[in-house]
């Protein structure tokens, strides 16, 4: 069964790559291609670990591929093939079992699934973004940096969408892990536990900063996170993002305060956000002020609200007592 | 075949499956080596428990305020210490729900002000009717109830009773308190209350509309 899954995907892979051969132009994005392309990409990336050729420009590799397949050709075994020009090609479904197995070092399931390509493509491509912005070019570059045709953009649906995304994914996931660390060296007793404001404020900063390199470029990513078809995906983000952040700050509510509290530092975030883009005084001490601020109010607001809800109830219970002195005065009280 | 597939990508390990693409939300980290819950293993498995979580305590957080809503018109009459006495359990039982919420880092349900309001009006309104309306209103709630744990029950035996095993465990303890009132409320003339057919299939149908609403927001 895997045997036959591994033929099919070369076999795939195979199709893919003859028409990488023969047009490295980019294609227009249809389904069948971009499963192409990758099957491609991944033949490309594995022959160019199993071969170590001398040069690794993709094209090279790829001619290395097209005459060792001709070379090859003589041993075929009948792979099903449907596409003439993929008969040299389809020497190579035969292949797979000694390709995987000549691998030194790496085991037979060598198999990095799409979403880690295109993970891989994208984190690649941040480092274009200076000099690209946040656009297709910038992932362009990045899958030509790791060795992958250009074309491999076609993957992208999303095309800007999916790089943006893909950094803010990241940047949570960094975000989580610095957290956890810090909870568990409070945990082990290495650190005094902050208390929730200094640590919220913190955590808000920390994350902040991860936007600096791209701080130039950041107002054209916040405008592709509001475009309509990404809302939810960024809304999905920044709630785990600012669930995360309060989990960890300690939050174990299960009412309103859930919500409320979530709304609040929602709100710090956004707003700390926006003015980071427009600061400009050394090392962003605006910003950082500015969320100071922010979150004193928040902390403010909260203990006026603690505040005005025991005045409330000590109001009730006054209340309570009057109606109760009043019921006694008047004889309404009596039990018949 | 999925599944082969699936498997294989494992082998990776799950700390690159965190960086995909498709808006998968990482795994959230919780801090308790030990939970009731057992920690999901993708968004699906994810998504039903948090639902089944969400919707009990949006429950018992409701028959809290049922109870407190018929102690407040009948807790000095002779039923008052019954009363009492079932709604210490649904406070158990709530005081439970809470504590696997917070472990397991679900959102509880946004409706919680509204069936604050609406369980103590239910309760309330229902003893005015009387000591029979009281019971009357405990025995369609806690049918409701004790049939929606069955019917979760089901779900995760169907799913995989090994896995859910304590989860399992406490929502058969509950349903067990819960088929205990209802057997309580019949046992005290919950029958005898003018309009019983239709004050108790009012009720169910509440209940019903409540534990769809619960489940989804």
């Amino acid at each position: 069964m895997a045997a036959l899954l591994r033929a099919l995907r070369v076999g795939s892979a195979l199709r893919g790559l003859g028409s990488v051969v023969s047009a490295p132009a980019a294609q227009p994005p249809c389904s069948s291609l971009t499963r192409g392309f990758h099957r491609a990409a991944l033949r490309l990336q594995d022959e160019s670990k199993a071969d170590k050729p001398p040069s690794s420009s993709p094209s090279s590799t790829t001619y290395h591929e097209h005459y060792r397949a001709h070379s090859a050709e003589q041993e075929a075994a009948g792979a099903p093939q449907e596409h003439s020009a993929s008969e040299p090609a389809a020497k190579e479904a035969s292949r797979p079992n000694t390709s995987y197995q000549d691998q030194s070092g790496e085991q037979g399931e060598e198999y990095e699934t799409e979403e880690q390509l295109q993970a891989r493509i994208l984190t690649a491509a941040l480092e274009f973004i200076p000099l690209h912005g946040w656009t297709v070019e910038a992932i362009a570059a990045g899958a030509e940096m790791l060795g992958l045709s250009s074309a491999s953009t076609g993957m992208f649906y999303n095309g800007a969408g999916d790089l943006v995304l893909h950094f803010v994914s990241q940047c949570n996931s960094q975000l989580t892990d610095i957290l956890a660390e810090q909870h568990n060296q409070v945990q082990l007793g290495q650190a005094e536990p902050k208390k929730t404001a200094e640590f919220l404020r913190d955590a808000v900063e920390t994350r902040l900063r991860m936007y600096i390199p791209y701080i130039e470029t950041w107002p054209q990513a916040m405008s592709i996170l509001l475009l309509p078809h990404n809302i939810p995906d960024s809304l999905k983000h920044l709630s785990t993002l600012v669930d995360d952040m309060w989990y960890y700050a300690g939050d174990r509510s299960t009412d309103m305060n859930w919500y409320t509290k979530r709304a609040a530092l929602t709100g710090i975030y956004n707003t700390t956000e926006l003015v980071m883009l427009q600061d400009s005084s050394p090392d962003f001490q605006d910003t950082w002020d500015f969320l100071d601020n922010r979150i004193q109010d928040v902390v403010n607001m909260a203990t006026t609200a603690k505040q005005v809800q025991a005045t409330g109830e000590t109001v009730v219970q006054g209340l309570i007592g009057a109606a109760v002195t009043l019921k006694n005065l008047t004889g309404l009280n009596q039990r018949r | 075949m999925h599944r082969a597939v699936y498997s294989c990508s494992n082998i990776v390990g799950p700390a690159m499956i965190r960086q995909c693409l498709k808006c998968r939300v990482p795994q959230q980290l919780s801090s308790r080596a030990y939970s009731v819950v057992p920690t999901p293993r993708d968004s699906e498995e994810k998504e039903m428990l948090h639902r089944i979580l969400r919707v009990d305590h949006a429950g018992e957080y409701g028959a809290n305020r049922i109870y407190a809503g018929q102690m407040a018109v009948l807790g000095r009459s002779s039923i008052g210490p019954l009363i009492q006495e079932m709604w210490d359990q649904e406070k158990v039982h709530l005081a439970k729900f809470t504590e696997i919420l917070a472990e397991s880092r679900v959102r509880p349900t946004a409706l919680l002000p509204f069936w604050n309001i609406a369980g103590f009006v239910l309760g309330a309104s229902s003893a005015l009717l009387g000591k029979e309306g009281a019971m009357a209103c405990t025995v369609a709630v806690e049918e409701s109830i004790s049939e929606h744990y069955n019917s979760q029950i089901r779900a995760l035996m169907e799913e995989d009773p090994d896995r859910y095993t304590e989860l399992l465990q406490v929502i058969k303890e509950f349903r067990d308190d819960e088929i205990e009132h209802h057997d309580t409320g019949l046992e005290h003339d919950a029958e005898s209350v003018p309009g019983y057919w239709i004050l108790k299939n009012a009720i169910q149908l509440g209940c019903k509309a409540a534990i769809y609403a619960s489940q989804r927001i």
